[in-house]
Parts: C-alpha cells; structure tokens; sequence
C-alpha cells in the first residue's frame, strides 16, 4: 500500500490548488452552456466564464508556486495533527440532523436535542446541570426569537 | 456651515431614543465580539444582519456599524490580559500590551487603549463627516467604465493587501465573483449555474455565506484546539494614564489616527493594517526603540489609535461610491441594500438621515465605548472567563435561526452550513474569506458595469483605458497584480528541474 508520504500531491497548497483547477474547469464549461457571447455581446455565461479562467490561471500559479525546492515542508496530515478533529466531525453531524428534524419534530423539540449533543461535546459538568442548561437555554432562545422578534419558527409536532 | 447644518440634523435622528438605543446596543455587543477571541466583528453582524430585518432601517445601520468600530475597541482587552488579539487589528497590541501587563501596567495599558481609541475614533468621524462630500460629488462623475475600475481596483487592492499568499487571496476573489453569479442574469434574466433548483434563481444569500464562513467555521477551528486560554493573574488598577503616559503617547496617538484614517479609505487598508504601520512608525520614530516589545506605551497607543481611525476611514467609500473596502463594509453594503437603501454618491442627498444619523451615532458611540471600557474593565475580564464550551452551543443557535429567519425556510441553512464546511477548510490550508466575500458582494456591480461598457464600446476594451479615471484605476491595478504574480512564477522552471 502507497504510504500517505509517498503521494504525488503531499502538500496541502497542491491538494487545494488542484481543487480550484478542477472547479474552474467545471465553471468554464457550465458557463458555455449559459451563452458566453462575445465582448460585442457578452452573454449570461460571460462573467463566469472569464472567472473560471482566471481562476484556473490561478490555481495553476498556486500549482508551480508549491512545487517544493527540496522535500516537501509541510504535508496535508500536518493540518490536523493534534487536533481534536472527531468534535468537528460530531458538529456537523449534528447540524445536518438538526436540518433534517427541525421541520418534522418542531423548533423545541429538534433545538433541545442538537443543544443537548453541543453541550455535551466539550463539556466536563454533570448531566443534571447539562439538562438544566438545555432546557433554559432553548426556553429562552424561543422566547427572544419567536414572541420577542416574530420568527417563524417550524412547529412540528406539537401545536406551539 | 453645510457640514454643521447637516450634523445638527444627524444628531437630531441619532438622538432620538430608539436609536441612542440600538447605537448602545451596537456598541455593548461590539466590545462583547471584541473581548470574546472566539468570534469576531464580521461573524458577530452576519448573525445579527437576519434579526434587522424587523427593525427599523436607520436604527439597524446604527447598530450594526457599532458592533463594527465597538469591536476595535474590544479587542485590546484580550490582547494586553491574555495576549490573544480579540480581533486581528489588535494582534500588535500583544507585543507591548502584554508586557505591560506582566509589569504590573495593565490598567495603564488598558487605559491609554481606550482614550486613544476614543480619540481617534471621534478624529476619525469628523474626518468623515469632511471628506464624504467631496468624495460623493467625485463619484457622480463615475459611469459603468469608472465603476468597473473602481471595483476591479478594490477587488486588487483587497488581495494585493491580504495577510498570506497573494494568489490564494485572488483566487478566493475570482471564486467569490463566481459565487455572485449563481442565479438569474441580470440583464437577461436567465438562470445561471443553478443546478434545477429553484431556490438557486435568487443566488446564494449573502448571509448564509457570511455567516457559514465566518460564524460556523471559525467555531470548527475552534472546537478542535485543545489548549485552554489563560488570564494573567494581575491586579487592574491606575485605568487613567499619568501625565507622564500622555506625554509619551499622544504623538503616537495623533500620528496613529492619521495612519489609520487614510488606510481605512483604501480597499484591503482597513484596521489591521493600519495597526502595523503605526507600530513600524512608532517604533522607527523612537528615540529608544530597543523598548519596543518589553512594554512600551507607545507601542499600544499608536495602533489602538490607528485601528479605531481606519474604521471610520472605511465608512467614506462605502456611503460616498457605493464601494465596500473590508468584509464589514461588505455585509453593511448587504445590509443597506436589504433595507431599501443604494449605497453610493445619490444617498447622501436622497437619504441624508442614513448617512448623518450614523455620523452622528458614532460620536455617541465613541463617548458611550470609552464608558464600556474604562470602568467596566472587571466586567469583561469576567466575560473573559466564560468558557468555549458554554459560548459555542449559543452562538451555533444564533446561527442556525438567523438563517431559517432569511426565507422562513431549510434551505438556507444548509447553504451556510456548507459554507461553514468550506470557511473551516479555508482556514485549515490558509485562505482569507474577507476577499471571497467582498467579491461577492461586488460581484453584481462588477457584472453589470463590465457588460455596459462592452455594449456601449462595442466590445473594445480600450473604453477602460481611454477615460482617465478608470485608466488611472486599471493600470493601478494592473499594476498590483503584476506585482503579486511575478515574484511566484520567477524562477519556476528551474524548481521543478531541482524537484526530489
């Protein structure tokens, strides 16, 4: 197996700079599909066009402006060595979820479990000050955004 | 005497009750954003922008422009206790600050932050309040060519100036101009880069991709440090500064408001540059600058001076040319734009109560910030304290009712939790977002006068360089990008003959 150092594309300015390559490529060609026009008549895919190129030319000068010297410095693994990545990963997790309930299960119910998950992630109290905390927390917030500010904030299953 | 007629009538919308309150709001949350490292001004008013939208217009700019200078003055705080900038324009103040603080001086240190800020910030308004005219009457000079230069200008400027690697700050420019088209044309009125979603014909909401990048991914960068921040333990007292502290910093007081002042005009100048100028400046004009960096006052009055200026400074090319120069002014734009207001040379005479009332309100503001930060130094230091693990939850929920509020609707906050996705990875390979986002917003500006001048030229681009302003702007710029690419490419080929 091709150890993760023995990779073409160690270091992270390359990974990103093949990213923007690849995304003017696909901006390039959804703007021919738009009507590029022409400067007489630029059409709707003009700006986007002339954009996705300029960003290539970019990332393509990123692209030769990371091709290292002598050994690569710094490699992508770097980037979250140390780090407590895994929280990162919970949060969005629990954002996407919250997405997905916040329409079924109403603003209450959906809000006091996403809160209760974030509280939980870093913290080091116990559960009943936890619980305490979710509850107050997520009264207080329907109160300032839905009575005090009017948001329209989703039901769900219950009728308030 | 117009300048004056004009500020009694901005002090007669400023000192109207609601908005003397939405401008102690403003300034009371700005020095909150200030002091909290774990979220700054642009997070703070993308959050905010969603619950404007009920409030009343002219109270709302107030407000919001508050949080904007309100957090210049906020962040020193945390730069001289824990010497951990509350904002990026505060990151110099740590060099002597600190030291200070570490020397017993951090009420000296804290009071000359807060008197100089104070100064400059009310200099800044009245050099404000003078200069917009003028520049108002110059920008009804400007047609599609001079507007396109004059973004294509700023646009440069903003990236030449970035903090990091120039290309990455172009790139994120040329990608937020891509973000602006998404949507309908705005001449032809047909869909672009829409995907078949429906919810994508209006584009992508400027907020959601505020407040995903700014709000959302900086509390991903966050969340995974494991170290812990420390107050230094020191008794704060002495808040005035003595006779001697004044003599020695009210030059790099004055200096640092000037510095400041035109820095803050200039697209991409803005407060953190403006903060290192004024520290090079101070430290070069010292008769002993081997002080600098082991406490000198100096060293923290000339850019908390310089910082608070520029952010007066930035206001001019936003009401006079309708230009946003920094990612603050860019929401504001945003902001301006949402509640019926054209931000641009007409809006001073169609809407003098917007520009004057919030000229007015910064004095206010300016008066009630040296109140906040003087006498209720214990309260922030107490702030200080809260811990991430209470403060992220909350402002997590800001964020996602802040984006439902926009269109009552999902689809918004996905948007802005994918754009948090995209700000954490920013972050992690050293991206900028303050280009991004200011190309965003000028993207449309940029469109459609580029497309205008075509149409009228017939497709020459020798229009831009044949009326003398926008000349002047194109070559300047250029310029810049010459200077920014050149020294990457120099020698290349030769690094990938040498490449291991």
């Amino acid at each position: 197996m091709t150890s993760w150092s023995k990779m073409n594309l160690p270091d992270p300015d390359q990974w990103s700079g093949l990213f923007w390559l690849i995304t003017s490529v696909f901006v390039c060609v959804e703007s021919i599909t738009n009507d590029i026009g022409t400067p007489r008549s630029p059409g709707p895919g003009f700006i986007p066009f002339w954009s996705g190129v300029v960003l290539g030319m970019l990332s393509i000068a990123l692209l030769i402006a990371s091709i290292p010297k002598r050994e690569v410095e710094k490699r992508i693994s770097s980037l979250w060595k140390g780090m407590a990545w895994y929280r990162v990963i919970l949060v969005l997790a629990s954002l996407f979820v919250y997405t997905i309930l916040l329409p079924r299960l109403g603003y209450l119910i959906a809000t006091s479990g996403l809160l209760a998950l974030l509280f939980r992630i870093m913290s080091r109290q116990s559960l009943w000050v936890q619980v305490v905390s979710v509850l107050l927390t997520t009264l207080a917030s329907y109160l300032v955004f839905y009575t005090w500010l009017g948001v329209q904030l989703p039901k769900g299953i219950l009728s308030f | 005497m117009d300048v004056l007629h004009n500020l009694f009538y901005g002090f007669s919308v400023g000192l109207q009750p609601s908005n003397i309150f939405y401008c102690f709001l403003g300034v009371l949350m700005g020095t909150l954003v200030g002091v909290l490292p774990g979220i700054g001004p642009v997070g703070a008013i993308s959050i905010l922008l969603p619950v404007t939208f009920r409030m009343d217009p002219i109270g709302a700019i107030i407000m919001l422009a508050g949080i904007y200078y309100g957090s210049q003055y906020g962040g020193s705080t945390t730069s001289i206790l824990v010497n951990i900038p509350g904002e990026a324009s505060s990151i110099v103040t740590c060099l002597d600050g600190y030291q200070m603080a570490k020397q017993g001086r951090a009420g000296a240190a804290l009071g000359i932050a807060a008197f100089g800020s104070f100064i400059a910030g009310t200099l800044g308004v009245v050099g404000l309040m003078i200069f917009a005219i003028p520049l108002a009457n110059f920008g009804l000079k400007f047609g599609g060519p001079e507007y396109f230069a004059a973004v294509f200008l700023g646009l440069t400027l903003v990236s030449y100036f970035s903090r990091g690697s120039k290309i990455k700050a172009f790139i994120m420019a040329a990608f937020g101009i891509i973000l602006s088209c998404i949507g309908l044309d705005p001449i032809m009125a047909s869909p672009r880069m829409t995907f078949n979603m429906l919810q994508l014909w209006d584009g992508v909401d400027l907020v959601s991709i505020a407040m995903g990048i700014f709000g959302i991914g900086e509390i991903l960068v966050n969340i995974e440090e494991t170290t812990a921040t420390e107050i230094l333990k020191t008794k704060i007292k002495n808040l005035f500064p003595s006779l001697l502290d004044w003599m020695q910093s009210i030059w790099s007081i004055l200096r640092g408001t000037v510095i400041g002042f035109f820095l803050g005009i200039l697209p991409g100048g803005g407060a953190v540059i403006s903060s290192f100028v004024s520290y090079a400046v101070e430290k070069r004009l010292s008769r002993t600058p081997e002080r600098f960096g082991k406490g000198a006052i100096e060293g923290v009055a000339g850019p908390e001076s310089a910082n608070n200026a520029a952010a007066s400074g930035a206001f001019i090319p936003l009401f006079t040319l309708g230009i946003p120069t920094n990612a603050i002014m860019a929401l504001l734009f945003g902001a301006l734009l949402i509640h019926g207001f054209r931000p641009g040379p007409l809006l001073l005479r169609e809407h003098p109560e917007i520009f004057w009332g919030v000229v007015s309100s910064m004095y206010l503001g300016n008066a009630m910030l040296l109140i906040l930060n003087l006498p209720l130094i214990p309260l922030w230091v107490k702030v200080l304290k809260i811990p991430y693990r209470i403060l992220f939850p909350l402002i997590l929920l800001f964020c996602l009712v802040g984006a439902y509020s926009l269109k009552n609707d999902i689809f918004p906050v996905l948007v802005m939790i994918i754009f948090g996705i995209v700000g954490y990875l920013f972050r992690k390979f050293d991206y900028e977002g303050a280009p991004l986002l200011l190309a965003f917003v000028l993207g449309p500006l940029f469109e459609l006068n580029l497309r205008q001048s075509l149409l009228v030229s017939k497709g020459s681009f020798l229009i831009f360089f044949t009326r003398p302003i926008s000349a002047v702007f194109m070559t300047f710029g250029l310029i810049l990008i010459i200077l920014s690419v050149a020294p990457i490419l120099h020698g290349w080929p030769l690094r990938v003959s040498n490449r291991p």
